[in-house]
């Protein structure tokens, strides 16, 4: 693939500017954004991918997990469903964030696996989706899509800056295609470069202003301050992309513009629309990184397919108590989510990019930050990984009673996006077993 | 590690050498807690998961301080340790007053060091709010463009919540260019108003949905469908002025029920009609109504049901009356729009896939007739002109240059206008230092031959996306009379200060006890004062989530598609906290009233003695009517429900962390989970009786469950119920809902709501537990001040501010702790005014 090139004379901006003005000396990081981006595209020739969906109540446990393991491991009940592709993923047991307690708040740090997320002060950490568009550059139009079902986007997300910051989701499937795939005409484009333009100098003008003239500052309110710049730098930088995005003509869309789902009682069928915007933007080479959160959590009574709206909503079902009639509901839940799981797997198996499946370039995790939401428990996440190119076929497990990090597993993903780190996270190694012979 | 936490630690580590290197407590801590604590909370038992032996005693990191507040309060309010009689009185006496002083010490320090908490930024509706009154654009609709703020502690106002991202600033960015664009105007003329005026069948659609029943057209008293070829139609080619247009279902989709009025611009409408109410008998005949039908209009594009859109309600409620009239309202349209009926609380007809049709079935009329609408004329007028042209909007902007802001010294005046611009923008005085990077932006734009009212566009939504305006900071300094007039007005309106609290401001009299207090008299008299009720409530008694769940139809057919019984409760609970302020009600009203404030339908959902129109009113409550108090409003009890079941548990930790102030804590992590096993558990008593078998659980759920338990008798939208419902066991109720579907529900077990709080007091029913929280009152208006001190400063009840909350009960307690006297109380301390360095 040929990296574009753009200039960075501008976009590279030097630490001191950034932080001139301030009068301060923080302990920032070294931002790998803060080097030319498009440098470093140009280290990966073959695109890889990873698309990661959380479920942030889980599915019923005993129905997961297999209860053998290695290679030639039994099915369980609903991973029988995906019974024709289990060559394709892997199924892991034993998985968690260390530390990370909490019962619902701990989808927020999913992908993040930073402690404590129910204690006042609380501060999230970077998301792995977030990371891994900073180690790569924006090599493609969007860096990152973060995509939400039902999603309750002020206060959850799966992704998070570097500050702890929340990015909102969005979950509007037409808004999404028409970024992707509506070609504004010659005179548009010439007006969209000119209010990019004009919106780059009135960031260099609030770069200069932020912050000179406050009266003297408490070390918060200099924290406050910090991330606004931040947040202008970014922005800034953002805008020199997608200039140079905007010269470049959209993908041809191979589908019509989907409508949007505003029921929520729909919750199948939204969650279906969003995993099929996932594959668009995959197959566009849109972006190399999705995120989707299914907020069942915030999910009131919903249909079941082919069956009776459940008796109540989605979280007073994942309490069930054993009570039978919600484990019925449930359970159909559940399996309606294998369902999805199984027909995105074979999509992204069926379409070739170069001379390669699509699937093979696509790492695809499934997971939960609740292992039992019945009890709130978040130890034994119910993890699932399809795609990369990976050694797939396995049931991984890990003990039980002291649960490998999930972070592991999130290394071994970024390493095989050709982001070269061990760490990430609370990780404490890989879970290289997974990588090609 | 995060610059945030790293920035302070470093700047605490450096400043307070001494508490710092305080690693263990000191004495007589240390001892007091060896011997009284660390039998369970030790390396080896590590109780709740909590080791006071490793516990390090560092209050200057403010996570270090949060745990040991946690136990100075879990020792004080006697929880810890768990028998009581473990700890000597002289120890706990001991041990609490010494923990307070370090803690008071610690906290004092950290305060005087940084302030109460940091500068704040404005959250989407304070935003929006901001440059609808700067902008004279009332309006103004940008809040959706921007990221729904983060909350914490129920409220979107925190500061330290408050954060901003490269996806938050972009959409500051994008909705300070449409707030501006709005602002502008380009012709030199305002657009012409029209008026329409429509009779006969121009007055509702051609076609009906819901049944024949739903709407039809009359001719004296006696209707004809369009739907039916019984009905002839009409053989009139024109409009036929004797035709009247009744209207007898509530909208729902499928819906599209509007007159032939258009806006052609967007702006305000003057609405005038014709109407009466009246009672639909068999045979489409119309009878003189007998009481007023309330109705809204609904703003909404002109198309078919099945396109989705954006439906708003404008106009206010009208109640149309049985001896008919002439009724006016003013509207808020789009272009394009049109104005759709509302009427409010009629039946809400439904396909009915089970008919025998497969179409709609109107539910029976009921005994007199069914009431609804009928529609003589109506009129619409508009857009209604502004007083000026250009309007205030473009003067803000461009003073007098006109409505092409043309100039002759384009240079001069774009100095001029930015100087003037940031001087109305700004919330304080901004010096001259500060103006040279929007100045040089301005004069680029000009220099690259952008025309003057472009360049200045950019200079202004530079300055309007600047911390300078997006920031709120503490008061810092004696002399600081601009925060705190800003506190004051984003308190008590959501907004900026107005010309009066600026020009007070610039007095420097806002520190005058007297003139405070009338400032804060008249803000919470004035129309903006509906902007702080209804945020607040949102939030602190979620009224946001009010219509989140959907009755279940199954269990609760009365209520299927009822808007405007869940519209009314949000009102009653909005009106009754308005009360509360404007009124000065004692704390205790969250708990008991001798009033309520209902409508028509609200009378009926409480069974109160029947009232007639949609305006609330104060009716006196008998003494044994269980309603009277936020407590037993039935919005309070929507929102603690869900939809389907009442749960005890839910709705009594509700209760007692937003209304009475006692939160309760997380789910201990410590503790093994324990998988409930409710299965043949028959009632909810039962299920929370095995739910608190294991002591573990029943530490805290005696706090809490039983509360929720005296509330069981109001259903999920707090209607009186003495029995269960269900759908299998029990007598059995069958009928035709609201929207003309058969339902059968059976009346189960009786409702026990008796219990005992965490103290041991017993109560037989609601009556005994509201007597018990009323007798309580400080701790009620502490609740309030609390919530009061967190959307105010947008920092919560810090340590040191213990005493100050004390002090202000004190002052309040001989009135009945009244919650106007309350916010003054806040208002007048140093909480609010700040701590100014010397």
């Amino acid at each position: 693939m040929n990296a574009p090139h753009i200039s960075t004379a501008s976009s590279h901006i030097p630490r001191r500017t950034f932080l001139r003005g301030l009068g301060i000396t923080l302990g920032l990081p070294m931002l790998e954004c803060m080097t030319p981006v498009f440098a470093r595209a140009s280290q990966s020739p073959t695109p890889k991918r990873m698309l990661v969906i959380a479920n942030n109540l889980g599915v019923l446990p005993k129905n997961f997990f297999p209860a053998t393991t290695g290679r030639d491991y039994a099915l369980s009940p609903y991973l029988e469903m995906l019974a024709e592709v289990r060559n394709e993923f892997s199924v892991f047991s034993g998985l968690s964030h260390p530390g990370v307690i909490g019962g619902h708040s701990t989808d927020n740090c999913f992908l993040t696996s930073a402690r404590g997320a129910f204690k006042a002060g609380f501060r999230n950490s970077i998301s792995l989706d977030q990371y891994a568009a900073e180690k790569l550059g924006q090599v493609t139009r969007f860096p990152t899509l973060n995509l939400g079902v039902n999603i309750e986007k002020a206060n959850r997300s799966l992704s998070w800056t570097r500050d702890g910051v929340l990015l909102p989701a969005e979950d509007s499937a037409t808004a999404l295609f028409n970024r992707m795939f509506v070609q504004g005409s010659a005179d548009e484009v010439k007006k969209q470069l000119l209010r990019l333009k004009q919106r780059g100098s009135i960031l260099d003008t609030l770069n200069t202003e932020a912050g000179r003239f406050s009266r003297t500052l408490g070390s918060t309110d200099k924290a406050r301050l910090d991330q606004y710049l931040t947040s202008v730098r970014e922005v800034e930088q953002r805008l020199q992309v997608a200039s140079e995005w905007e010269q470049r003509p959209k993908p041809v869309a191979t589908q019509p513009a989907p409508t949007d789902i505003n029921d929520s009682k729909l919750f199948f069928e939204k969650f279906d629309l969003m995993l099929s915007i996932a594959q668009l933007a995959f197959e566009s080479d849109s972006t190399r990184i999705v995120t989707l959160m299914v907020d069942a959590f915030r999910t009131p009574v919903f249909a079941l397919p082919g069956q009776m709206d459940t008796t109540e909503s989605y979280h007073g079902l994942s309490h069930h108590g054993q009570n039978e009639e919600k484990v019925k509901q449930l359970e159909a839940a559940d399996r309606q989510h294998m369902a999805l799981l199984r027909k995105l797997i074979g999509n992204l198996a069926a379409k070739r990019e170069a001379d390669q499946r699509l699937l093979d370039r696509t790492m695809v995790l499934y997971g939960s930050n609740l292992g039992d939401a019945n009890i709130h428990d978040n130890t034994n996440l119910p993890i699932l990984l399809a795609g990369g190119g990976l050694q797939n076929g396995q049931h991984l497990a890990f003990k039980r009673d002291n649960n490998k990090p999930l972070s592991n597993l999130f290394v071994t993903m970024l390493q095989n996006m050709g982001i070269e780190t061990d760490t990430f996270g609370s990780n404490a190694g890989t879970l290289n077993e997974l990588n090609p012979a | 590690m995060k610059a945030y936490f790293h920035s302070f630690a470093v700047l605490l580590l450096t400043t307070l050498p001494a508490l710092h290197a305080a690693e263990k407590p000191p004495q007589p801590i240390a001892t007091l807690i060896e011997q009284n604590c660390t039998d369970c909370h030790d390396a080896e038992t590590k109780k709740g998961r909590l080791d006071l032996t490793a516990l390090t005693f560092d209050l200057a990191d403010p996570k270090g301080m949060e745990r040991w507040v946690q136990v100075f309060d879990r020792v004080e309010n006697g929880d810890m340790p768990p028998k009581s009689e473990h700890m000597k009185p002289e120890d706990r006496k001991a041990l609490l007053a010494a923990l307070e002083s370090s803690l008071q010490a610690a906290s004092t320090v950290a305060t005087a060091q940084n302030g109460r908490g940091p500068m704040r930024r404005l959250n989407r509706i304070e935003f929006e709010q901001n440059l609808r009154d700067l902008l004279a654009l009332p309006h103004l609709d940008v809040r959706d463009m921007l990221p729904a703020d983060r909350e914490s502690h129920h409220f979107d106002k925190v500061a330290s919540t408050l954060d901003i991202s490269h996806v938050q600033l972009t959409a500051y960015l994008d909705a300070v260019e449409t707030a501006l664009r709005q602002a502008v105007v380009t012709s030199p003329a305002p657009p012409a108003s029209k008026k329409t005026r429509v009779v006969g069948k121009q007055l509702g659609p051609h076609r009906t949905t819901g049944g024949v029943e739903s709407l039809f057209y009359a001719r004296d008293g006696k209707g004809f469908d369009l739907d039916s070829k019984n009905w002839a139609e009409p053989k009139e080619t024109g409009p036929d002025p004797n035709i009247e247009f009744a209207l007898f279902r509530s909208p729902g989709w499928p819906y599209a029920v509007y007159p032939y009025v258009i806006a052609n611009a967007t702006g305000e409408y003057r609405v005038r009609f014709s109407a009466r109410s009246v009672l639909q008998t068999e045979g489409f005949l119309l009878q003189k109504g007998t009481r007023p039908v309330p109705m809204n209009f609904r703003a909404r594009k002109p198309t078919n049901h099945d396109i989705a859109e954006d439906v708003r309600v404008t106009g206010g409620i009208i109640d149309v009356q049985p001896e008919g009239g002439v009724y006016e309202t003013t509207v808020y349209l789009l272009a394009g729009q049109t104005i759709e009926y509302g009427m409010l609380g009629l039946p809400v007809p439904q396909i009915d896939a089970q008919g025998k049709t497969g179409h709609y079935r109107y539910p029976p009329l009921p005994e007199g007739g069914q009431p609804g609408i009928a529609f003589q004329w109506l009129e619409m007028e508009g857009p209604i002109a502004p007083a000026s042209w250009p309007p205030a909007s473009h003067r803000v902007l461009f003073d007098d240059l006109g409505a092409d802001a043309k100039s002759a010294k384009p240079a001069e005046d774009a100095k001029r206008l930015l100087r003037r611009f940031i001087a109305l923008a700004a919330r304080e005085p901004v010096p001259e230092e500060a103006i040279p990077p929007f100045e040089k932006l301005v004069l680029d734009a000009l220099q690259n031959g952008a025309p003057l009212a472009e360049a200045l566009l950019a200079g202004y939504q530079a300055f309007l996306c600047s911390d300078l305006f997006l920031y709120l900071r503490e008061p810092i300094a004696t002399d600081d009379h601009f925060a705190i007039a800003n506190r004051l007005s984003h308190f008590l309106s959501d907004s900026r200060p107005d010309a009066a609290l600026a020009i007070l401001a610039s007095q420097k009299k806002l520190r005058d006890p007297a003139t405070l207090r009338t400032e804060t008299d008249r803000l919470i008299s004035s129309s903006g004062f509906e902007r702080f009720v209804n945020h607040f409530t949102d939030c602190w008694l979620n009224l946001r989530e009010l219509r989140r769940d959907d009755p279940d139809i199954r269990l609760y057919p009365e209520y299927r598609l009822d808007d405007y019984l869940v519209e009314s409760m949000g009102m009653e609970t909005r009106a009754f906290f308005t009360a509360m302020l404007r009124d000065n009600l004692p704390a205790a009203s969250l708990i008991k009233s001798e009033f309520a404030l209902v409508n028509d339908r609200l009378a009926r959902h409480y069974g109160l003695p029947e009232v007639t129109g949609s305006a609330l009113r104060r009716v006196d409550l008998s003494k044994n009517s269980p309603y009277g108090g936020l407590i037993t409003q039935g919005s309070v009890l929507k929102v603690s429900a869900n939809g389907t079941s009442t749960s005890p548990v839910l709705r009594g930790v509700w209760i007692m962390d937003r209304l009475i102030g006692q939160h309760p804590p997380p789910p201990p992590p410590g503790v093994p989970a324990v998988e409930p096993d409710i299965r043949g558990a028959k009632t909810i008593r039962e299920l929370i009786a095995q739910h608190t078998k294991s002591k573990t659980c029943a530490t805290c759920h005696a706090k809490f469950d039983p509360v929720g338990l005296a509330l069981e008798n109001f259903d999920i939208l707090g209607a009186w119920r003495t029995r269960y419902r269900g759908t299998s066991d029990g007598e059995r109720i069958t009928g035709i809902d609201r929207a003309g579907h058969d339902f059968a529900f059976t009346l189960a077990g009786k409702v026990d709501a008796s219990g005992q709080l965490a103290d041991g007091r017993p109560f037989a029913n609601i009556h005994d537990l509201k007597a018990l929280f009323a007798d309580n009152p400080r701790q009620l208006a502490r609740n309030l001040l609390h919530q009061f001190t967190l959307y105010a400063t947008g920092t919560p009840v810090q340590f040191s501010d213990r005493p100050d909350i004390e002090a202000m009960l004190d002052a309040c307690a001989e009135d009945g702790y009244r919650v106007r006297d309350l916010v003054h109380a806040l208002v007048q301390s140093p909480i609010f005014l700040g701590n100014p360095k010397p």
